[in-house]
């Protein structure tokens, strides 16, 4: 390794920073999540998501996770918020990060129906947050036990969340780099018409240049906003723009607390002057004084070993996540193997209806399955355009009928899928008993090619 | 800095090529047009009030008035006179709810109209145990399979084997004052039910109506278009698949069809499918409004084969509809000796489900599930 390169490097690591930083992203981070969690739980989403439906879609190798009943989800949101609460006032910090991260995950394990990419981004964050010593300053921790305090921490505490925050936009720029997006300028021009009563602009919506204008300048302010927040001579331009383009998305689209999260967050990125006149605001606000000592945090070897190996992995991972999807064959949006956790967001109208036949092979006789049997409007929804969703409620269906008596029922589907714009189409084949297919990593033989027009 | 955005663009670059090899069906100049001024779905919306929800139920909420009178006439004296003209005027109250089930959002919604007024096949031992103990209660749950048209279907039609059996049913039966009463109530409830929702859309909803002008889940358009679609997917379930044994391995349901007892089923289904195709094209008695597909048209929709959607979904609609005329009453009968005509409409109106709830939502945009969606 070039010594210069060897230098940066450590400096991005070790070098000693103002920890007020990692402060400020705490309380930023730790309130919108309580407020995000109670509004979740007031919207009656718990019940909804949680605890009404009688299947649940787990993640591959997660089956073990199962929502724990009507109490016990009350229970666990209600820790949730707490534990958010906790993080935010810095009070028994890492144990409420730790149970945030946990529980946060738990319930994004439970049904990938609810998957959003933003939910996956704070349990990422929650993660990371668990690492860093972010209660060590400006916190009732301190407050209950002034020894622990310090004013500086080694650069990577605040620059894996730089890091982490960088590498979402840049993915999700890259990922707008496709021919729907630039050269089609969809699905925003499905979109954005749908928004022609709003005022003022509203009228703009109609226009297919205005789609295209969104399309690109999205995708550039993706590509190139976590590095120009970096860089200090654009930060502040930067930062205007995060705030603008946040809160126009959340206008024109339904997509809840995100901007409100992204706005916040990316604060960590402003000099420690800034941080500090925000510390010092809420100091004002609780009459505290910043403890005359001048100290700086120092792990254990140890424990540092461990963190340095834990976020190596984490950030190997990150790197590798987004482009899993080239190690599959057919087109990504169509077949969406690798297209999780991969910070695609807003790129697919993608609509469905499937319709389950059950077949018994004794007989011969078969029969269409009524999904709203089994299924909330919102997963019947989801599975329909999701292969590896479809595929578990094959199995379910295909236990039901054992439970019925027919030993080896035979389980097909029929569903119909639109594609940003395109007309739909058959998306699996009809004929393929989904009831010995099995889940995995590799490809599903059974996903109708896209481009194979009927 | 700068070395890091020369990777970055050289990356994105690599990356572009990549991508760019596939692509979506939806051409650039396909997909929707620079024409600018936009579709007007206000504009659409009042067509659908004014011209069709208004005087759907304002006709619904006469024809209930007319059973209910038709039924006390025929409580006061039974004859069979006075029993021809009921069940004439329950035919009418029937056909004229099919143009009025599908608004079942709102001031319907509230009520749970759709249910309370047309849950089938009903059951005869709950109306029966009704009748027996002198009790109806229209708030217990398990009542609504025992009321509504379904219930007086059977009251009117399936008491006896003949007209002269139903109406000593009515007249020497020693529970017919019991069953009088139950007819009255049940009639009663359905002219009642259709008053108090036609008087709140006269009042405040009809303007809340109007203002609810976007596309999300709680707009008029959304919700609309979603009991649109629902309304369409009980036809094509409850009114044909079900009895024709689609969902239950091979066994058909000949007497789970709507009317069974009035033998009415196929008449009922035309219908209501002509109704839910007037809804889609804006069309009422006073001519060829805006509806859902001027809306595809202005967006410019395509179908599959390049051409535009709202053709795929009109000549669907005629297909299902010629179907849907092969078909005879009694539709049990069809059932029991043809059951293939029945399952070859069942198959029409399958691929028009897909159309309307997949194609067009899609391409309105219409949200159509509450939650949150991805973020950027």
């Amino acid at each position: 390794m070039p010594n210069a390169l060897r230098d940066k490097l450590s400096a991005f690591i070790n070098t000693p920073v103002n920890i007020a930083p990692l402060a400020v992203l705490r309380m930023a981070f730790g309130g919108i999540m309580f407020i995000s969690t109670i509004r979740f739980i007031l919207k009656g989403w718990v019940s909804a998501f949680y605890i009404k439906p009688i299947l649940h879609f787990t993640f591959y190798g997660f089956d073990w996770v199962r929502p724990l009943g009507a109490t016990g989800m009350y229970v666990l949101f209600a820790l949730i918020a707490l534990a958010a609460l906790m993080m935010a006032i810095g009070l028994f910090y890492r144990l409420a990060a730790m149970v945030f991260f946990l529980g946060f995950t738990y319930v994004e394990l439970i049904d990938k129906s609810f998957y959003l990419n933003h939910y996956y981004l704070i349990s990422v964050l929650a993660f990371l947050m668990v690492l860093v010593p972010a209660n060590r300053y400006f916190s009732v921790d301190v407050w209950c036990k002034p020894a622990i305090h310090v004013n500086m921490v080694p650069a990577w505490c605040v620059n894996i969340f730089k890091a982490q925050l960088v590498l979402v936009y840049f993915f999700a720029g890259v990922s707008k780099l496709n021919y729907d997006w630039l050269i089609a300028a969809m699905p925003l021009r499905i979109w954005l018409p749908a928004n022609s009563q709003l005022p003022v602009i509203g009228g703009l919506m109609e226009y297919a240049w205005v789609a295209y204008v969104f399309c690109w300048f999205g995708a550039l302010f993706d590509l190139f906003v976590g590095f120009a927040l970096l860089y200090k001579p654009t930060r502040k331009l930067a930062y205007i723009a995060v705030v603008i383009f946040h809160l126009a998305t959340g206008w024109f689209f339904k997509i809840g607390m995100f901007p409100y999260i992204m706005i916040l967050v990316t604060v960590v990125f402003f000099s420690d002057d800034v941080q500090l006149r925000i510390i010092g605001f809420f100091r004002n606000i609780f009459k505290s004084q910043e403890p005359n000592v001048s100290t700086a945090y120092k792990p254990s070897p140890f424990k540092i070993k461990a963190i340095y190996t834990i976020i190596t992995i984490h950030f190997i991972i990150q790197l590798l996540m987004p482009f899993r999807f080239m190690l599959y064959p057919g087109k990504l949006y169509w077949t969406e193997e690798g297209y999780r956790f991969s910070w695609r967001v807003m790129l697919m109208e993608k609509g469905g209806t499937a319709f389950f036949h059950v077949k018994d092979p004794q007989t011969g006789h078969s029969a269409e399955i009524v999904n709203s049997q089994y299924l909330t409007q919102l997963q019947e929804n989801m599975m329909a355009t999701q292969p590896d969703m479809i595929l578990q409620y094959a199995h379910f269906l295909a236990a039901q009928y054992q439970k019925k008596g027919i030993k080896h029922p035979v389980i097909t589907a029929e569903s119909y899928v639109t594609l940003n714009g395109s007309g739909s189409r058959l998306y699996i084949d009809t004929t393929v008993n989904l009831a010995n297919e099995q889940e995995g990593f590799g490809h599903k033989k059974w996903i109708t090619p896209f481009n194979n027009k009927n | 800095m700068r070395k890091i955005i020369i990777t970055a663009l050289t990356a994105v670059s690599a990356f572009f090529i990549i991508q760019s090899c596939s692509k979506s069906g939806s051409s650039p100049n396909g997909g929707g047009g620079d024409k600018g001024n936009s579709f007007d779905r206000k504009a659409m919306l009042t067509n659908w009030e004014t011209n069709i929800i208004l005087p759907a139920y304002t006709q619904y909420v006469s024809v209930t008035a007319n059973l209910d009178a038709a039924v006390t006439a025929f409580n006061t004296a039974p004859d069979a006179a006075k029993l021809t003209a009921l069940q004439t005027a329950f035919k009418s109250a029937y056909e004229q709810w099919q143009s009025a089930s599908a608004f079942d959002f709102g001031p319907a919604e509230t009520a749970t109209f759709r249910a309370n007024t047309n849950t089938f096949p009903t059951n005869v031992s709950q109306i029966n145990n009704n009748i027996k103990d002198d009790v109806y209660n229209p708030n217990l749950l398990v009542n609504l399979s025992a009321k509504g048209f379904p219930a007086i279907d059977y009251l009117l039609f399936g008491v006896g084997a003949d007209n002269t059996a139903v109406l000593a049913q009515y007249t020497t039966d020693a529970l017919a004052a019991n069953r009088k009463k139950n007819l009255a109530a049940l009639s009663a409830e359905l002219k009642t039910n259709a008053a108090s929702i036609l008087s709140a859309w006269n009042g405040a909803y009809k303007t809340t109506f109007l203002n609810a002008d976007g596309t999300d889940v709680g707009s008029s358009t959304g919700q609309l278009v979603n009991q649109l679609i629902q309304d369409y997917e009980n036809l094509k379930n409850q009114e044909i698949g079900i009895p024709a044994g689609i969902q239950s391995l091979g066994t058909t349901f000949p007497t789970k069809v709507q009317a069974y007892y009035s033998k009415e089923s196929v008449k009922l289904a035309l219908l209501h499918i002509a109704a839910v195709q007037n809804i889609y094209l804006g069309k009422s008695a006073v001519g060829d409004g805006l509806g859902l597909d001027d809306y595809l048209i202005k967006a410019n929709a395509t179908y599959t084969d390049g051409k535009p959607l709202n053709d795929a979904i009109k000549a669907q609609f005629t297909t299902s509809i010629a179907k849907l005329n092969v078909l005879t009453d009694p539709l049990s009968d069809n059932i029991k000796n043809n059951n293939a005509q029945v399952t070859a409409a069942y198959a029409e109106l399958q691929k028009l489900t897909v159309l309307l709830k997949t194609d067009m939502t899609s391409k309105l945009g219409i949200a159509i599930t509450f939650g949150d969606n991805d973020g950027d």
